[in-house]
């Protein structure tokens, strides 16, 4: 029963946190471009914002396109948002601070967080729009590419810490950060961000939805509360990334004097707008760059990195 | 070692553009919240007219001479004419300001720098008759703050006054 009233607990905390994280980047990419941002609904700051957007995404007309496949088109968004809120389970939120601590927490996260690609296949397949189409196909295309660096890069913290539970490898983190071994920490991490960011279609890798050639991409048909259902997919995907990028090597809720929770968060936040910084100031990269990225640059990296780290290891 | 080259180069840049957008977050927003906050206007600001009356006589400055009814491009202006005093007088002078380009020219025009332009621009109308401006209405414009543009001064502007000729020896 605990368990139950934890877990709702931690999911609605959750999509409150993302609703706001959209404030949260309208805010900080208007000060990027010296503009203030949303300000008067919710005076001074703009902080009804989210919840103004969320009332009149409710109320918008639920548009289904008459030639799509109305079952796949309406089970679409919840196939994308669904695996992505399952990898906040397993993410310790703070010393013994956590809903399932799971022996295998790295490999569920990466099997679970790729079942979004599904979802936006789904999306693209039944919506019969050819933008749609070819998003999905882009999105398919670097999902593959970019999942075989990322899993590479998560093995990295994996192998030093030898288990792949999410609070052993922070538990082991206790001293030094991953992020602050010479060379490889740094590696690890360059190749699991560029990677994660492929992974959640975010600039500069977002040619899933690139608003300047395919409209919307996946989600130019859908309208209302399914929109939103993608919109929090993404920023959920985002947030989850933050969290296991803070947790692999910036030593999780590690840190002296202050309680872990606030460790834990303020690297997040950190970390999301590292992220959201990238997306506002690069341009996005073609489909055959990408591809030609992670092949060429990312996955021989990636497993150079692999071997640093098994030579440490044994070392 | 072309690759080492591209590879500096792509690197380059993303520093290059990742740094004027992290100055830009150092620097003071620009917005101006428009309601609360105005912008101050340029000196020569062309937002609405008036007419206006000579200080010394307080009679009109209009003659009702028609030159800028004649001048206007979009034919906004028509005007009644009455002869009192020895002079004209405008009897009735209507602008409308829904068809108004603000070209000026009207201001330009005037011989008697009886019209000018001033800085009033909040100027939207639900109602389009709202918008058609009478002579009483352009009379009581006088009171804001104008553009300091009348005829004779852009005039002066546009063709220098030539220097008194020289005494004669």
């Amino acid at each position: 029963m605990t368990d139950l009233i934890f877990s709702l607990a931690i999911l609605a905390g959750i999509l409150v946190v993302v609703m706001y994280l959209t404030l949260l980047e309208r805010k900080f990419a208007s000060r990027l471009q010296s503009r203030i941002g949303p300000q008067r609904v919710g005076w001074p700051f703009g902080y009804l914002q989210p919840v103004a957007d969320a009332l009149k995404l409710l109320v918008k007309e639920d548009v289904i396109p008459s030639v799509a496949d109305p079952k796949v088109f309406n089970l679409a968004p919840i196939v994308v948002l669904l695996p992505v809120l399952l990898v906040f389970a397993v993410i310790p939120y703070g010393e013994d601070f956590v809903l399932a601590d799971l022996n295998i927490g790295v490999l569920y996260i990466l099997a679970i967080s790729s079942l979004t690609l599904i979802g936006i296949f789904m999306a693209a397949w039944s919506s019969k729009n050819k933008y749609a189409v070819l998003s999905g196909m882009r999105a398919v295309n670097q999902m593959i590419s970019y999942e075989v660096p990322l899993v590479l890069a998560c093995l990295v913290p994996v192998i030093l810490a030898g288990s792949m539970n999410l609070t052993d490898i922070v538990a082991f983190q206790n001293k030094v950060w991953f992020i602050f071994y010479p060379v490889l920490g740094q590696l690890s991490f360059l190749v699991f961000l560029i990677s994660a960011l492929a992974e959640a279609n975010r600039m500069p890798f977002d040619i899933t939805e690139a608003e300047s050639e395919l409209v919307a991409g996946f989600m130019v048909e859908y309208s209302g509360m399914k929109f939103a259902f993608f919109y929090l997919a993404e920023y959920a995907h985002l947030l989850a990334v933050s969290f296991v990028a803070a947790i692999l090597f910036f030593g999780g809720w590690g840190g002296p004097i202050l309680p872990s929770g606030v460790w834990l968060a303020s690297k997040v936040l950190f970390l999301f707008l590292f992220i959201l910084w990238i997306r506002w100031s690069l341009v996005r990269v073609r489909l055959d760059q990408i591809l030609a990225f992670s092949w060429k640059v990312l996955f021989p990296l990636s497993l150079v990195t692999l071997l640093l780290a098994g030579i440490w290891k044994v070392w | 070692m072309n690759w080492m080259k591209e590879a500096w180069e792509v690197t380059r840049s993303m520093g290059q553009s990742m740094s004027v957008v992290f100055r830009n977050f150092l620097r003071k927003p620009t917005t101006i919240s428009y309601p609360y906050v105005k912008r101050e206007l340029p000196d020569r600001q062309r937002a609405t007219f008036a007419l206006l009356v000579d200080k010394e006589t307080g009679e009109e400055k209009c003659t009702a001479c028609l030159i800028c009814q004649n001048i206007c491009p979009s034919q906004v202006i028509s005007m009644v004419k009455e002869q009192k005093n020895n002079r004209g007088f405008a009897k009735e002078f209507t602008l409308d300001l829904g068809g108004c380009i603000f070209c000026e020219l009207c201001v330009q025009a005037c011989p008697q720098d009886a019209i000018t332009m001033i800085k009033l621009w909040e100027n939207s109308q639900i109602d389009r008759e709202k918008l058609v401006l009478k002579k009483e209405a352009l009379l009581a414009n006088q009171k804001y703050q104008s553009s300091e543009i009348i005829g004779s001064k852009i005039r002066d502007m546009q063709a220098p006054p030539k220097a008194p000729p020289k005494p004669a020896e």
